[in-house]
């Protein structure tokens, strides 16, 4: 019997290149900082400037082993450190490991690191080392986090572009919701683009023009009026999913998951649709049995993208939003792809949690003055009912309704 | 080898002539070992050890190999080298074939 009542976030885990870990991601969303600059991670560029922000060191996790993690790409390393932080946070370690999930959202995940192995190989072929063939599949992120930490109800990735961390969300909730399992992690992975993708998207026209490469900085200009498309950005988040009250020990949740949509278009290309987006959100409102009025914030998809932004403020003033806070969080992080949409519902979570919402980056010059844009300094929001957003390339809406526990 | 070179070379008696001898296969297999299994970085590895002893799943087993076969320049299907119990026998096994295909 499916039951969407009561479910809650008790656990989150956020990485991102501007801090790992929720409590220097929450600094860093508040002091709107950034580490957009030229990408020099290997694999990366090919006699390109491509600006990006890529992840400092990262802090691995304490559940596997130096061999597990030998073979681990950097795509399921950050799966299996920002896990650990939602899991420790949510306490699952006494969980009957038969009732506990794994949605992965996204899909194409290790591109940088196949292209390496590839090109290590391309003239001896024959020494491809025989763990290619395990970690060429993006299934490999669920066979290390359920190895780490010993899910064994379900696991298994999902496909949305854009917005597949979003849809992990929702596939997560709905797992709770059906019965499947009591408790189901949401992971939107890391997407880590070779050159070849990179090159792909900018040659699309869907990237920040390359001329940003001497003003890092100012390239991820969501919402501007100067934008030239998305700048990329590597994260990952999880979230954990329950219903509330159903463990004892569970911590205090972070909200409840009190509406959500999944929308297409019909549509195999990569332009938005207006009546795509708007057919998500007010589902996803009528779900949550809430009007637009009720929304306080709302976490935009918000690209950068020339015609994603329009279309998306269009959606907005359609739906009646223009009363709400909207920030983009994308400015700050950048654009995590397959991420994105878990990493921005984190985000959405930790600023209700704190009472405060973050400015938008290089939002100078707004494409609309209609919505209300948090820029310049974060301010005080007491935020009862936000909605998130995600869209993906092939007509894929998303949206996703969050709310105070006593609202 | 290219086929201009077939005949100006002399065969080598043995895997100890221009090949990689046995003992330098050996260090070659200790390396991927520690490398695939960093938990043994600090331990004496013997020539009487087995990969099943010192914790080597099947995977791991075919990445020592295959590691050891691309520094060796070896190109043999993996099924060839099964037979060995240890890591004297793999050494010993390895630097033959390669003596045998250099001929």
């Amino acid at each position: 019997m499916r039951d969407t009542a009561g479910l809650v976030v008790t656990g989150l885990g956020v990485t991102t290149a501007v801090g790992q870990g929720k409590t220097a991601f929450t600094r860093a969303l508040f002091a709107a900082e950034h580490r957009f600059a030229v990408m020099d991670r290997p694999g990366r560029q090919l006699g390109t400037r491509f600006v990006g922000a890529e992840l400092p060191a990262l802090e691995p996790t304490t559940r596997l082993g130096a061999r597990e993690l030998r073979t681990a790409s950097l795509t399921g390393q950050v799966a299996l450190s920002t896990l650990e932080e939602a899991w420790t946070e949510a306490g699952l370690d006494g969980c009957d490991p038969d009732r506990v999930g794994l949605v992965i959202g996204g899909s194409n995940l290790q591109q940088r690191e196949l292209v390496r192995a590839q090109d290590r190989h391309r003239a001896k072929p024959h020494f491809l080392r025989p763990s290619y063939g395990l970690s060429f599949l993006d299934t490999d992120l669920c066979g290390l986090c359920t190895s780490a930490f010993g899910i064994r109800g379900l696991a298994h990735t999902v496909g949305g572009a854009s917005a597949s961390g979003q849809l992990a969300v929702i596939e997560a909730a709905e797992a709770v919701a059906s019965g499947r399992v009591d408790v189901c992690v949401a992971l939107g992975a890391l997407a880590d683009l070779s050159h070849w993708e990179l090159l792909g998207l900018h040659a699309m026209g869907a990237m920040a023009a390359e001329d940003h490469a001497d003003a890092p900085a100012d390239a991820c200009r969501p919402f501007d009026k100067a934008r030239s498309g998305f700048v990329y950005g590597e994260a990952c988040a999880a979230l954990v999913i329950e219903r509330r009250g159903a463990r004892p020990d569970a911590p205090a949740p972070y909200a409840r998951l009190s509406g959500w949509s999944v929308r297409l278009d019909g549509n195999r290309d990569p332009n938005p649709s207006l009546d795509g987006e708007t057919a998500a959100i007010r589902q996803a409102l009528d779900r949550a049995g809430l009007t637009a009025r009720d929304i306080d914030y709302v976490n935009p998809h918000g690209t950068a993208s020339p015609a994603g932004d329009t279309t998306e403020v269009a959606a907005l003033k359609a739906c009646g939003l223009t009363h709400a806070a909207v920030n983009a969080t994308k400015s700050i992080t950048g654009h995590g792809l397959t991420a994105a949409g878990a990493v921005e519902a984190a985000a959405s979570l930790l600023q209700m949690r704190h009472g405060r919402l973050h400015p938008t980056r290089n939002l100078t010059d707004p494409v609309d003055d209609a919505p209300r844009w948090v820029r310049g300094a974060p301010v005080e929001a007491d935020i009862q009912h936000c909605l998130s957003l995600s869209m993906g390339f092939g007509g894929i809406n998303t949206a996703l309704c969050l709310s105070a526990c006593d609202a | 080898m290219s086929p201009a070179h077939v005949g100006t070379r002399p065969t080598p008696p043995s895997s100890e002539g221009t090949h990689m001898t046995k003992d330098q296969t050996f260090t070659l297999i200790t390396e991927a070992v520690r490398e695939i299994l960093p938990e043994l970085a600090d331990r004496d590895l013997h020539e009487s050890d087995t990969l099943d002893a010192l914790g080597a799943n099947s995977m791991d087993r075919a990445e020592i190999v295959m590691t050891v076969l691309e520094e060796m320049d070896l190109d043999i299907p993996l099924v060839e080298t099964h037979g060995p119990q240890n890591l004297g026998e793999l050494a010993r096994h390895l630097s033959d074939t390669a003596a045998v295909k250099a001929r």
